[in-house]
């Protein structure tokens, strides 16, 4: 019908039809978004972008190109990325493959109650060339992206010695109860526990130091702390008894395990990417110490950025001598291991294999290792974006964690299916243990 | 072995310990050109005491670039960076010179480059603790310093600044009365001039012209286009020079200039030598004219760009055969060329896919029944392969990309390809251009 309308009237229909669409609009940021373009001449290269601003206003931002059909469309969900962030057919890769515009910032959400804004922007590709006219956008639309589900409740804790935050599934419960820990970033990281809670589990986010009125620097781990948190959770009305699981990363992995080992009230326990022994600070438990394992610092590599690896520092000590680990033989509960194979802070496969071989020493079956090649330190909830690389406290220089970006969004897209999985066969009293 | 310090409340302290070596670093020349090795000794330390050893160096703008590097002493106390294996660090193993080629700039995406190569060097410090030190403290002091002067031109070297007709650069010849072999010295897309590597070439006996062709002086901008012809008055002002030997000149090129040099060697029948330094085998991104010829460009593919994990851009396009997407009528004549040809390739060169133009250019000589090509892929090494010891640029700004630009390369392997290369090269320049040279 082209050749029968007035040029003026052609020449603005052309430049309205394309369009972006992207549902669900609002969403938890696990769930996935289908992206589609319409109206775009046949075969006609796009330039797709997302970014968000966060709350400390880095700007975090992707892109990437694609080739429209013969008839003028793009489904990220059917087509491959040509070039940009990421190539291929990744439907979420606009958001997992999201980079820092200041170098070393890490996205954490702080504030869980308020969702993250993620402007997706369709235009025309242009070179990365300084002083370019570029072309206004084509269509654009904006996603919250919210790290709570409705009638999740959030609880300030400041119970005893304890500091944190517990999450509430919606509903009267009981709920299968959860200690959520981090690592050495210190603070109080609530992102995780709400998304937990969003999923039906009771969520205790647990603070150990660097917040409110705990410790500033971490001396020492002292397992009472973390039993209270237990006992805290097992006391509320809301959650689902006899026992409760962790969800632990790095140090807080290291704390989890040592957790599960000593304290009965712990019945699963995730690990993800964490040590099996004592790295800085001693652990104790009722007058028993557990002293931190000697490591060769000189063993620290440097990266082609300048960013340090410190994962071959233990290859003398711990790696080689399962005399320095935990007893893991002794823990009651169910284990998951989480393993990034791509982890350059910790050997974290070498320590996740030395654990289930003890295990498998002592004729016990109570565990699963997940191993994920190209994945590295950081695993998190799915289409969180890799961070290779940030500072941390009170360590200089900045720490390279590893991963590559592609294999490391399928690791979070498919470990965090196995965590709940994990996680209710082992905390919700009608489903049968193989065990 | 451990100091004795033997005291009573009675008696007097003893004096100064005589008995306790001092901690020494020696480091050897502490003056010379950059191409040439340097030997580290650290001596007068405990025995089987992890040590630091640092380098520390400013560049003309004040950009602090740093390497260290962890290393134990023997039985005697010493360590001799020629045979003792780095535990950790910027390197690990044995490498002499790796405090050299594994600086690495403090703000992200600096590259290392001379600009004023006559009168000054770069001045390294290098220090050793006896701990090990992953960062700089203010509290934790060396027990031993040198500092090393890296020069870029040798004693006697001559620089003369050149405004010939349209020329512009600056011509570099050795000491002595000559003729030297003659060469140009081209730079890729970052312009301006660049000298560093051509008055090396000229401290090693060559007569070599660092040759802008734009962004510099009244020369264009931009690189609209590549005018064939401003090269050759280029060539033949060379050959003109009283110092430099006849009948013909070589090129040495990296990147865009090896585009350049690629084509002058196909067109030019002053130039008898070429080395081309990960460069295209056709004409990219612009046209190339020499008189009536224009070689059309093939044209970059922009979706084919990829964002590495840094924020760098990589423009190598990951497809399977970049020969493919060449526009046939853009591919360098190579069949026409009547000097010697080598190509210098790193095979982890993320800013073009050197080694399948390389082997293409070579295939193409081979099946016209030519023998005048050579290749020398090195697996490991980057794009910017430089002389010895320069260190390796993982990925920099360039003055027009909002992007830094990733060049690639494994550090240790890219370290070795270019002690290889530059070797190679000054060969294949005396191979062909000495007076008395071999006739195709």
């Amino acid at each position: 019908f082209g050749e029968d309308l007035p040029e003026e009237l052609l020449e603005v229909t052309t430049a309205n039809m394309a369009k972006l669409i992207a549902t669900p609009h609002s969403a938890l940021v696990d769930e996935p978004v289908h992206i589609q373009v319409t109206g775009l001449a046949p075969f006609q290269v796009v330039c797709l972008q997302a970014s968000l601003k966060d709350e400390k206003g880095n700007l975090f931002g992707s892109k990437a190109y694609y080739k429209a059909s013969e008839t003028g469309e793009v489904d990220l969900e059917r087509d491959p990325s040509l070039g940009g962030d990421y190539t291929g057919v990744h439907p979420m890769g606009l958001f997992w493959s999201m980079k820092p515009e200041k170098m070393l910032s890490r996205l954490a959400k702080r504030d869980v109650n308020i969702p993250y804004q993620v402007h997706i922007e369709l235009s025309k590709p242009h070179f990365p060339i300084k002083g370019i006219v570029v072309s206004p956008p084509m269509d654009s639309l904006t996603l919250e992206r919210w790290y709570v589900a409705p009638g999740v409740t959030r609880i300030p804790v400041k119970e005893g010695r304890l500091r944190g935050a517990l999450f509430l599934p919606p509903g009267e419960g009981p709920f299968p109860g959860i200690v959520d820990l981090f690592g050495s970033t210190g603070g109080l990281i609530e992102f995780r526990a709400s998304l937990l809670a969003s999923h039906g589990f009771a969520a205790l986010a647990l603070a150990y130091w660097g917040y409110d009125d705990l410790p500033s620097h971490l001396e020492k781990v002292d397992l009472e702390y973390f039993e209270e948190g237990a006992e805290f959770l097992l006391r509320h009305p809301k959650v689902l008894g006899p026992g409760v699981g962790v969800v632990s990363v790095c140090k807080g992995a290291e704390i989890g395990l040592s957790m599960a080992i000593n304290l009965k009230q712990i019945k699963a326990t995730v690990l993800i990417n964490g040590p099996n022994f004592v790295t800085t600070d001693p652990h104790v438990y009722r007058g028993q110490v557990n002293h931190p394992v000697p490591c060769n610092i000189e063993f620290t590599l440097t990266n082609a950025f300048g960013l340090a690896e410190f994962y071959r520092t233990y290859e003398e000590t711990a790696d080689k001598d399962s005399k320095y680990c935990f007893p893991i033989e002794k823990a009651q509960g169910h284990f998951l291991f989480v393993v990034g194979e791509d982890d350059k802070n910790l050997n974290s496969k070498v320590h996740a294999h030395q654990a289930t071989a003890q295990l498998m020493k002592s004729g016990k079956k109570n565990w699963t290792l997940l191993s994920y090649p190209g994945a590295g330190h950081l695993i998190e909830p799915p289409y969180s974006p890799l961070c290779s690389a940030s500072r941390i406290p009170f360590v200089i220089p900045s720490i390279y964690w590893g991963g590559e970006a592609v294999q490391h969004a399928a690791a979070q897209e498919h470990a965090w299916k196995e965590i709940q999985k994990f996680l209710r066969e082992h905390l919700l009293p009608d489903v049968s243990s193989q065990l | 072995m451990s100091p004795v310090v033997e005291s009573s409340s009675d008696e007097a302290p003893l004096g100064p310990l005589t008995s306790l070596p001092m901690i020494q670093l020696i480091v050897s020349p502490s003056n010379a050109l950059v191409d040439e090795p340097v030997s580290i000794r650290a001596t007068g330390l405990p025995p089987l005491q992890i040590v630091t050893i640092k380098a520390t160096l400013k560049d003309e703008k004040e950009n602090l670039f740093q390497s260290r590097a962890f290393y134990k002493s023997n039985e005697a106390g010493e360590v001799d960076l020629e045979r003792a294996a780095a535990l950790g660090g910027d390197y690990v193993g044995v490498h002499s010179m790796g405090l050299f080629w594994s600086l690495k700039p403090k703000r992200p995406f600096q590259r290392l480059m001379k600009k004023e190569v006559m009168n000054s060097p770069f001045c390294i410090t290098l220090d050793l603790y006896d701990s090990v030190c992953l960062q700089d403290s203010a509290t934790t002091r060396p027990k031993a310093s040198q500092i090393v002067q890296r020069w870029f031109v040798g004693p006697g070297v001559q620089r003369k600044q050149i405004r010939e007709g349209r020329i512009r650069g600056a011509l570099f010849l050795p000491p002595g009365e000559g003729p030297f072999p003659g060469i140009i010295d081209l730079f890729g897309i970052i312009g301006g001039l660049i000298e560093f590597r051509a008055s090396l070439l000229a401290s090693h006996g060559f007569a070599v012209l660092a040759l802008a062709y734009f962004a510099y002086e009244d020369l264009p901008d931009k690189l609209l286009e590549t005018d064939l012809e401003y090269f050759e008055e280029a060539a033949d002002f060379l050959l003109a020079h009283p110092k430099i030997q006849q009948p013909g000149i070589g090129v040495i090129s990296v990147c865009k200039g090896a585009e350049i040099g690629l084509a002058m060697a196909c067109y030019l029948k002053q130039v008898v030598a070429t080395v081309c330094i990960n460069g295209p085998n056709a004409i990219v991104g612009f046209p190339l004219r020499y008189r009536d010829l224009v070689v059309p460009p093939s044209q970059w593919i922009l979706e084919h760009i990829q964002v590495h994990a840094s924020g760098a851009v990589q423009l190598r396009p990951f497809i399977d055969d970049p020969m493919n997407r060449l526009t046939p009528q853009s591919i360098l004549p190579v069949e026409k060329a009547r000097g010697w040809i080598l190509f210098i390739v790193g095979e982890n060169d993320e800013c073009l896919d050197s080694k399948a133009y390389a082997q293409g250019a070579m295939n193409q000589l081979q099946s016209h029944g030519r023998s005048n090509g050579r290749m020398l892929a090195y697996p490991g090494a980057g794009h910017l392969i430089e002389p010895p010891y320069s260190p390796c640029c993982f990925a920099s700004w360039t003055s027009d990309s909002a992007n830094p630009l990733l060049w690639g390369g494994d550090s240790i392997a890219h370290a070795a390809a270019q002690e290889h290369s530059w070797r190679e090269i000054q060969k294949f320049f005396r191979q062909h251009l000495s007076a008395s040279r071999s006739k195709l």
